[in-house]
């Protein structure tokens, strides 16, 4: 086998690659046609202009203040990113590498640079930039959305108070003026109605907030007693069944370190569950005592008892039952009260048997003592 | 109950209609001389051609130039006598926000939650 001799110049000529020849200044000497090709000159043509000149302003800036010098320092530069003009105007994307050829003194006498084509992996840098770009949108878009959502819970919850709030004036006005038998039992059913749908927006306001991260937020203090806040709630609720008859025994001597709208809120939604669920023929009883070291608001009704694979999930959210009764509301009431249960470091326990079905909140009051 | 206290001027204010007058109702059944405004700048005009104002029982939220806690502030400056009631239904100031150890009752009131707030300032 006869080795046919390798053609240099045909080599250099119509290499893969371009091939640009400069003096120290950049001025080009020589360019191979395959660069001479892509830019849409004649070899020719190219001598004597500065490589600089063959690119995009932005892209010379960027070649003159960072590519030549370090040509000059470092001696090499390699997979520079540069577009190049065409003739035309258009960009062709390109890398280059570079090398500086320097004389016996040591100081650079010419360059040499070898350009490759890159469009190809220049898309597919853009493409993954572009997706980068997309996906960070769409988290932003979701955040945004999410925002929203909680803004327009919370206004909407907020606008539904005040018309409810005014049907509650309207109507208690109406109570204090002389009416038919049945025309103060409607009005008792609509004050009834009005109190379970105000407790109805704020639970879902807190559940809301709960799930976008704000969670149950406590104002404690225990300058003011908390009986007449639980006496209050249990006048108000009395309201959604006007003939279930509640019970109510109070033993509180002490100063209740606690959130009293939340307490109210807690009993208020425990007190709603027995009216609704509990035998309306047998009385639903409210027990709270400070004792012991701990503070205790027990809610028991009678009736069915509730099944025992029930009991686990009672406490979740959106957990109504089995549904074969007439159920109201979102099934957001117990929830919300184990959660204000927990805020408070306490405990929500439920029993049930055929005997009575009792929700048990117990908090310990170790903050209280003389603090 | 009523009768024993002296029967000082409140002023009311209330965007919503009805609450403002079941508000209203409840002060004056307990005897009281009341006035009321349905926003801020109406409670400014009142109050400046009513001097007897004792007691002011503001809502925070209320559309207008003013809410009631800026109006709380505004009035404790140019009137330093008025004591101060607020309300809300949706959000709770610390003591520190209102001017002049005022009092906050949180919405929705009723008749014994209301007279019981009142009776505690005026005392």
């Amino acid at each position: 086998m006869s080795e046919t001799p390798l053609d240099y110049a045909d080599l250099f000529e119509t290499a893969p690659c371009g091939y640009v020849l400069a003096d120290k200044d950049g001025r080009i000497t020589r360019a191979n046609a395959t660069f001479a090709q892509w830019v849409g000159s004649a070899p020719e043509e190219l001598q004597g202009k500065r490589f600089a000149n063959l690119l995009p302003i932005a892209v010379r800036i960027f070649y003159e203040s960072h590519v030549a010098p370090m040509l000059h320092i470092q001696g090499s530069v390699s997979e520079i990113a540069l577009d190049i003009l065409h003739t035309n105007g258009n960009k062709l994307p390109m890398l280059v590498n570079g090398t500086a050829l320097r004389d016996d003194r040591g100081q650079v006498a010419s360059l040499r640079f070898a350009v490759f084509t890159a469009s190809q992996r220049r898309n597919y840098e853009q493409t993954l930039l572009h997706s980068r770009n997309e996906a960070q949108a769409s988290v932003l878009s979701e955040r945004a959305e999410s925002e929203l959502r909680e803004q327009f819970i919370a206004v909407l919850g907020h606008d539904l108070r005040n018309p409810l709030a005014s049907i509650a004036s309207g109507t208690r006005m109406l109570l204090k003026e002389q009416l038919s038998e049945r025309g103060s039992m409607i009005l008792r059913l609509i004050d009834g109605s009005v109190v379970r749908a105000v407790g109805l927006i704020d639970n879902v306001l807190d559940f809301a907030r709960g799930r976008l991260g704000g969670g149950i937020t406590l104002t404690r203090d225990d300058r003011e007693p908390l009986e007449p806040v639980l006496r209050q709630v249990i006048a108000e609720l009395q309201t959604i069944g006007p003939n279930h008859q509640i019970e109510a025994a109070f033993s509180i001597t002490e100063a209740i370190d606690c959130d009293r709208v939340r307490m109210g809120q807690l009993l208020s939604n425990l007190l709603g569950n027995a009216l609704t669920h509990g035998a309306k023929d047998q009385p639903v009883r409210v027990m709270a005592e400070a004792a012991g070291g701990q503070l205790i608001i027990a809610v028991a009704n009678g009736g069915e008892p509730i099944p025992a694979t029930a009991l686990e999930r009672l406490f979740q959210p959106f957990f109504r039952g089995d549904g074969h009764s007439r159920h109201e509301g979102l099934g957001l009431g117990l929830h919300i009260a184990s959660e204000i249960a927990r805020a408070h470091g306490g405990t929500l326990t439920v029993a049930s048997d055929p005997r009575e079905t009792c929700f048990t909140f117990t908090m310990p009051l170790a903050r209280t003592a003389q603090a | 109950m009523a009768d024993q206290e002296i029967k000082a001027t409140v002023l009311v204010v209330e965007d919503e209609t009805l609450v403002r007058l079941y508000g209203m109702d409840i002060l004056e059944d307990a005897g009281f001389r009341v006035l009321d405004a349905g926003n801020a700048d109406e409670a400014i005009a009142v109050l400046q051609s009513h001097d007897e104002v004792a007691l002011l029982f503001s809502d925070i939220d209320m559309p207008g130039s003013m809410n009631g806690l800026e109006l709380a502030h505004l009035v404790h400056d140019r009137w330093p006598n008025i004591r101060l009631l607020l309300t809300s239904g949706h959000r709770q100031p610390t003591q520190d926000q209102i001017p002049d150890d005022g009092r906050f009752m949180r919405k929705p009131w009723g008749e014994q939650a209301l007279m019981a707030k009142i009776r505690e300032i005026l005392a």
